[in-house]
């Protein structure tokens, strides 16, 4: 293919997911974390007043953080184990 | 220091009083251990806008808590002097009353097996990525918060 497209999984957790519907969505072409971010809240208006971090390849990020084909992108809304 | 593979912490459905005892049993060989520690969480049925919580439903993110429980097994291991550290955290829904965290560490003395108990439990409440949906007895349900 020559005009191949990149895609994030992004998986969704705890209260996320009543925003979502999903907990598993793919977005193509976002270079990085604050466009899909944005791409997201586009998508899911709810989701900007909820509270959550972000874990790249299940590290957390802090910050705009760049995005490569086939990466996950996990939102993590406050933990509540135990 | 031993290299330590990451383990699966996690059991289907509630922990079982059995399940502890065996726990407990097979340390018997150990013959260092002076001292054990046990910590085990229970699913309270809490009041909330006068609805009673009948049970949680555990989910997790479970190969990032995995990952991030063998990080903080090794700072535990590193801090103390432990002989051996379990933990189990439950996944599905428990009802309350069943227990859903069993936390258990041994050392030679101890000091050592409390203290790393302690901070094994507060550690993986804050760190791993877990997550509680209470059901209450309409049906309705909330997502849980940690204190």
């Amino acid at each position: 293919m020559l005009n191949q497209s990149m895609q994030v999984n992004v998986i969704i957790f705890g209260q996320l997911t009543d925003i979502t519907g999903s907990s598993a969505i793919t977005i193509t072409d976002v270079p990085d974390t604050d466009q899909l971010v944005r791409q997201l809240q586009a998508q899911y208006p709810g989701l900007a007043s909820f509270p959550y971090l972000i874990a790249v390849e299940k590290e957390i990020v802090s910050g705009n953080t760049i995005l490569e084909n086939n990466y996950t992108v996990a939102l993590l809304p406050p933990y509540a184990g135990g | 220091m031993q290299e330590r593979k990451p383990k699966n912490i996690f059991v289907q459905g509630p922990i079982a009083a059995s399940f502890i005892a065996d726990s407990i049993r097979k340390h018997s060989s150990k013959t260092g251990i002076g001292g054990h520690s046990i910590f085990l969480g229970q699913v309270r049925a809490d009041i909330i806008d006068d609805k009673k919580v009948l049970s949680i439903g555990y989910t997790a993110y479970e190969e990032m808590a995995l990952e991030k429980m063998h990080t903080i097994r090794e700072d535990i291991f590193a801090r103390y002097p432990l002989t051996c550290m379990h933990v189990y955290h439950s996944l599905g829904k428990i009802a309350a009353g069943e227990i859903c965290l069993f936390v258990f560490t041994s050392s030679a003395h101890r000091k050592a097996a409390i203290d790393a108990c302690e901070e094994t439990v507060e550690r993986l409440k804050a760190e791993l990525p877990i997550w509680g949906k209470e059901f209450f007895e309409d049906e309705t349900y909330q997502w849980k918060e940690n204190k």
